[in-house]
């Protein structure tokens, strides 16, 4: 089941959807190459990169010590050169060996020195998957606050593959946030052509009038089940999709809550100092006279991951706590 | 653990078996502590405050303020606050009752506001149905929805198209506007019609210089000195019945039109009614009325039948709670007495406040006016 | 270094070229130091002072195309690569015309046209970086190499360590070196490391290691020399230990009293200009009249530069916006400076 080297014209999975984007995008420009542990000879951890060693060759997928800084500073230095690294951090978690290079080196480097760096990335982020604080953490918050980074969310297999591609062709470091929780639990038919979801444009995943609901990851899948439940009881929730977490798409999230004049923000991030205060704060300053409620915000808990699956339930924002959050709102 | 405390009403003495919710100290959603003070109770005997027998937060209100419940009946409850560890994933949304008695401004949201002033409403009298009693943006959308008029967009739309012309609101006209619709929305208008034969005020009015208004003023004082009932207005304590009567008569103007006010039309006879009324009418129309002169009345008289208007369902003038309209007085077949006859006959219309007074009450005071403009004896209050 | 080696290995040219790069960085840095003492520049100030040797021998191995990723004690290198005076002092005044147009101060200075890596205050990052752009090279199959070091105490730090494990992995064309000036900061080398050579660091990552005079131009050219033949033949790193003094204080600011007085007297007389200047006159390439005239040179080119460098707008408050992102056209223009694959 290489989906690496064949071209499923079927439906595929979120996973699917992004082992075909590195793939197309490998062949389509030799400077793309892959770093990362356990990407060459095993596949990746998840798979992803099943049948690309013996596609590409050593030289292109590299199997990396365990050493992130160390790769991730590589990969620096390899896309000033002119190549188009793509990094596989095995779990999001593991990005923290790799924050310094990050946002010190990377993330600086055009600023100060006009220097590009034109390198990507991923990091499988979130929880539900039983795996503890150090394998299901939401780490962009960290990022979200580094000039210079851009950070992409995709929640479907169409906008995994198209931000994927957007992010690979974008001449700044891209850091791709991809949910393992929807890796294989989410399907969809494709495109055959080759398209990109361009960063930085949000896409509003349901219309409706009475309340916004900015999201992103697989919160929109809650989101999106929520509406459905909250639709029978007469209440029209309008569930925004960020896919880009920065730079913001203000635009969508204003028009957003200039119709619906009530807000939700979900994120599965903690939520103290998550992403979603900022776009609460962004609502109060630039949306102030359209607001007709509270901006209600829904995240996990300031906690660490827990791993005991009835903590984990109760850690994890579900669809009836959107569901109570819009009841509210909705009667305020 | 979360554990709720239920707030009963508490019994307040031996033989007392109810009490009323005088005012709840503490917002729904609100924080308390025990033994602070969390509502107000009154019963025959005693107002007292309620300490709460818990700390924790008021997240259930059962019973409102101005209810009155037996003793022990679940008045509220309060939970205790969570651990402190224990972080909410779902931001609050914490709601500030609106006191719909509240002398102040009413807090309404910025997308209330922000519509309000787009479309012209006064929100005071807007009904809330949004939490807490507050005005929703629904509220105002359906209200706007109501109470706009099918046809061309309102003056915040820009040039005036082919066929149409716009005419700029004057002051006068807004005023007008905004009183006409407060006044419909807060007095629950009822209209009560009466025929009055004329005739004796007719042939009285042969050879003297006086209009038909006078003798109406003077039937209307006789009668509300019979029906004090109507000469009142709406209050916060109760209804309040004023003692002396000020008629307001309606005066078309050019632009609008002003109530001018008769003081103490009781105590003027015909001639003297006569003259002040055509003196205010003139001052109206040439804008010399000082703001007094158009303050103060109790009851209003319109004489809308100037152009042969028969009835007409008026708009009280508030704070009053009754107004009288006239209508044209025109020679009508009528049976006397068996037989068919000729006469001036005129309707009189009254539109009057049922918050207040009963049709039945409106009624009898409507009797007394009639009864008093077909009465004769005119020469006696000249 | 024996003379004759000296003589037999490095022309007369490229000797002198080398001297007169270790008087203009002395020179340069000489009159920064100045400028700082008079508050003309804000700051920090860090220099090589001592210590030019290093920059300017391991400089001087180097093809036009290939690459460095330096750290702060490596003006030589920076001078050497092309980065003139006045640019250096226009970065300094946080003028416009430095090469990042007051963005960063002091050596934080980068440019992929003239083959150097800026670095970031958080020393031995560079390392990784060096050996992604020798990943690069390998990759193409390009012949061109990467030099990247950083002090002793740059050594300590996480990313030196994977920098020099992935790069012999891979058998990746860096030469990696550290400039042990025996003080980082104030902390000395018996509490930075409980070895005593650093050198013994590269065995341990399986690569070749070499202990150099860093106050030997000639040595410390060489040996860069044969590390830089190495990578480019495909063999692999090499890591130099470079041993040297720091003659100043960690910064300008920094009276660095902590330094045994004794320790200073002995290192002056191995003073790398005196020895390049003691191996000119052996082996008869130059003289004091010589000497002598380099020395007007560099003071009139640093005098010329410092012009230029007062003469540079400052940049304006709304610059600070400008930047953050790259654009396509950016990368494009970039990609063509970094020479991919003929």
């Amino acid at each position: 089941m290489t989906t690496a080297t064949s071209h499923a014209t079927g439906e595929v999975t979120y996973l699917e959807a992004i082992s075909q984007a590195l793939d197309e995008e490998m062949m389509r420009d030799e400077r793309v190459f892959l770093m990362g542990e356990d990407i060459g000879q095993y596949g990746g951890a998840f798979r992803i990169t099943e049948g690309f060693l013996d596609k590409y060759g050593e030289w292109r997928i590299l199997d990396t010590p365990l050493a992130e800084s160390g790769f991730v500073g590589a990969a620096i230095g390899a896309a000033m050169m002119g190549l188009r690294p793509v990094v596989e951090m095995q779990f999001a978690d593991f990005i923290s060996c790799a924050f310094d290079q990050i946002t010190e080196v990377a993330a600086k480097n055009h600023y100060r020195w006009g220097a590009a760096v034109p390198m990507v990335i991923r990091a499988p982020f979130g929880g539900g998957i039983h795996g503890g604080p150090f394998h299901s953490e939401c780490p962009e918050g960290w990022f979200f606050h580094s000039p210079g980074l851009k950070l992409v969310a995709p929640s479907t297999p169409y906008d995994a593959k198209g931000l994927l591609k957007a992010a690979i062709r974008d001449p700044n470091p891209v850091i791709y946030f991809e949910h393992k929780f929807l890796y294989r639990r989410i399907k969809a038919t494709l495109p055959t052509d080759d398209y990109i979801v361009p960063i930085g444009k949000a896409d509003v995943k349901r219309p409706g009038n009475d309340i916004s609901v900015i999201t992103y990851g697989a919160m929109v899948h809650l989101a999106l089940e929520a509406a459905q439940m909250l639709a029978k009881e007469g209440i029209d929730l309008e569930v925004v999709d960020l896919r880009t977490l920065a730079p913001l798409d203000k635009e969508a999230i204003f028009s957003s809550v200039h119709k619906t004049s009530k807000a939700i923000v979900l994120h599965e991030d903690n939520k103290t100092g998550g992403i979603g205060a900022e776009i609460a704060a962004l609502l109060a300053e630039e949306c102030f006279d359209s607001l007709d409620g509270p901006i209600v915000r829904i995240a996990a808990p300031d906690t660490p991951v827990p791993f005991s699956t009835p903590l984990e339930e109760f850690f994890l924002p579900k669809t009836s706590d959107i569901v109570a959050a819009a009841r509210k709102l909705a009667a305020y | 653990m979360i554990v709720a405390t239920d707030i009963i009403m508490p019994q307040l003495g031996e033989s007392i078996a109810e009490g009323t919710v005088v005012k709840w100290l503490i917002p729904l959603g609100g924080a308390i502590e025990k033994d602070q003070s969390l509502l107000e109770v009154e019963t025959e005997k005693v107002d007292l405050e309620v300490p709460s027998p818990a700390s924790g937060v008021l997240n259930e209100i059962l019973v409102k303020e101005g209810e009155t419940v037996a003793v022990g009946t679940l008045l509220a409850r309060i939970d205790s606050a969570p651990p402190a560890e224990v972080i909410s994933r779902v931001g609050g949304v914490v709601v500030r009752p609106v006191d719909s008695d509240a002398a102040g401004e009413e807090h309404h949201s910025p997308a209330v506001r922000q519509l309000a002033k787009e479309h012209g409403v006064d929100l005071a009298h807007l009904k809330g149905t949004g939490a807490g009693g507050r005005v929703s943006k629904k509220d105002v959308l359906e209200f706007v929805a109501r109470t706009s008029a099918p046809g061309p967009t309102t003056a915040a739309s820009g040039e005036p198209s082919m066929g149409e012309e716009i005419l700029p609101l004057t002051q006068m006209r807004k005023t007008i506007a905004d009183r006409m619709v407060k006044s419909r929305q807060t007095s629950a208008h009822v209209s009560t019609f009466f025929e009055a034969d004329f005739s004796s005020i007719a042939s009285f009015r042969t050879g003297r210089d006086l209009t038909y208004l006078p003798f109406v003023v003077r039937a209307v004082t006789r009668a509300l000195r019979d029906v004090p009932l109507v000469n009142a207005t709406w209050g916060d304590q109760g209804i309040v019945i004023k003692k002396d009567t000020h008629v307001g008569i309606a005066t078309a103007l050019e632009e609008g039109l002003l109530v001018p006010v008769v003081r103490h039309a009781d105590r003027k006879g015909l001639t003297q009614l006569a003259k002040e009324i055509a003196d205010l009418a003139e001052r109206a129309r040439s804008k010399k009325l000082s703001p007094d002169e158009v303050q103060g009345g109790t009851f209003t008289i319109t004489n809308h039948g100037g152009f042969g208007s028969l009835f007409s369902t008026p708009i009280i003038h508030q704070p009053q709670i009754a107004i009288l309209g006239v209508g044209a007085v025109q020679k009508r077949a009528v049976v006397i007495n068996e037989a068919i006859a000729i006469r001036p006959m005129g309707y009189l219309s009254l539109s009057f406040d049922h918050r207040v007074i009963d049709g039945a009450t409106a009624d009898q005071f409507m009797a007394k006016v009639k009864h008093y403009l077909e009465g004769g004896h005119w020469e006696q209050i000249l | 270094m024996d003379l004759a080696d000296v003589t037999s290995q490095i022309k007369r040219a490229d000797l002198l070229h080398m001297y007169y790069y270790l008087r203009l960085t002395r020179a340069l840095e000489d009159r920064i130091t100045a400028l700082y003492r008079q508050g003309r520049i804000v700051g920090g100030c860090y220099t090589s002072h001592g210590m030019e040797a290093i920059a300017v021998g391991y400089a001087s191995a180097l093809e036009r195309d290939d690459v460095i990723a330096p750290f702060h004690r490596d003006m030589g290198a920076f001078l050497m690569r092309g980065i003139t005076p006045g640019e250096v002092l226009a970065q300094y005044l946080g003028k416009r015309t430095g090469p990042t147009k007051g963005k960063d101060g002091n050596v934080h200075m980068g440019d992929l046209k003239r083959g150097i890596i800026g670095f970031v205050s958080h020393l031995a990052d560079n390392l990784p970086v060096a050996t992604g752009a020798a990943l690069a090279f390998k990759m193409r199959g390009e012949s061109r190499i990467v030099v990247a070091g950083t002090g002793d105490g740059g050594t300590s730090r996480g990313d030196f360590h994977e920098a020099m494990n992935f790069a012999a992995v891979r058998k990746l064309p860096v030469v990696f070196f550290c400039t042990n000036n025996q003080y980082a900061y104030s902390t000395p080398l018996r509490l930075q490391m409980a070895i005593t050579d650093v050198v013994e660091r590269a065995k341990a990552y399986g690569m070749p290691g070499e202990i150099v005079d860093g106050n030997d131009v000639a040595a410390v050219y060489l040996a860069a020399k044969r590390g830089i033949a190495k990578a480019r033949a495909g063999e692999g790193p090499t890591f130099f230990e470079f041993k040297t003094m720091r003659m100043h204080g960690h910064s300008e600011h920094d009276p660095a009293k902590y330094v045994p007085p004794e320790l200073l007297e002995a290192w002056k007389k191995r003073d790398p200009i005196l020895a390049a200047e003691r191996l000119l006159v052996e082996a008869g390439y130059g003289d004091e009249t010589y000497f002598h005239e380099i020395l007007e040179r560099v003071k009139k080119e640093v005098e010329a530069a410092l012009e230029f460098a007062e003469k540079s707008p400052l940049p304006e408050g709304p610059e600070v916006l400008e930047g953050v992102f790259a654009t396509d056209a950016d990368l494009s223009h970039q990609a063509t400076h970094s020479r991919s694959a003929a």
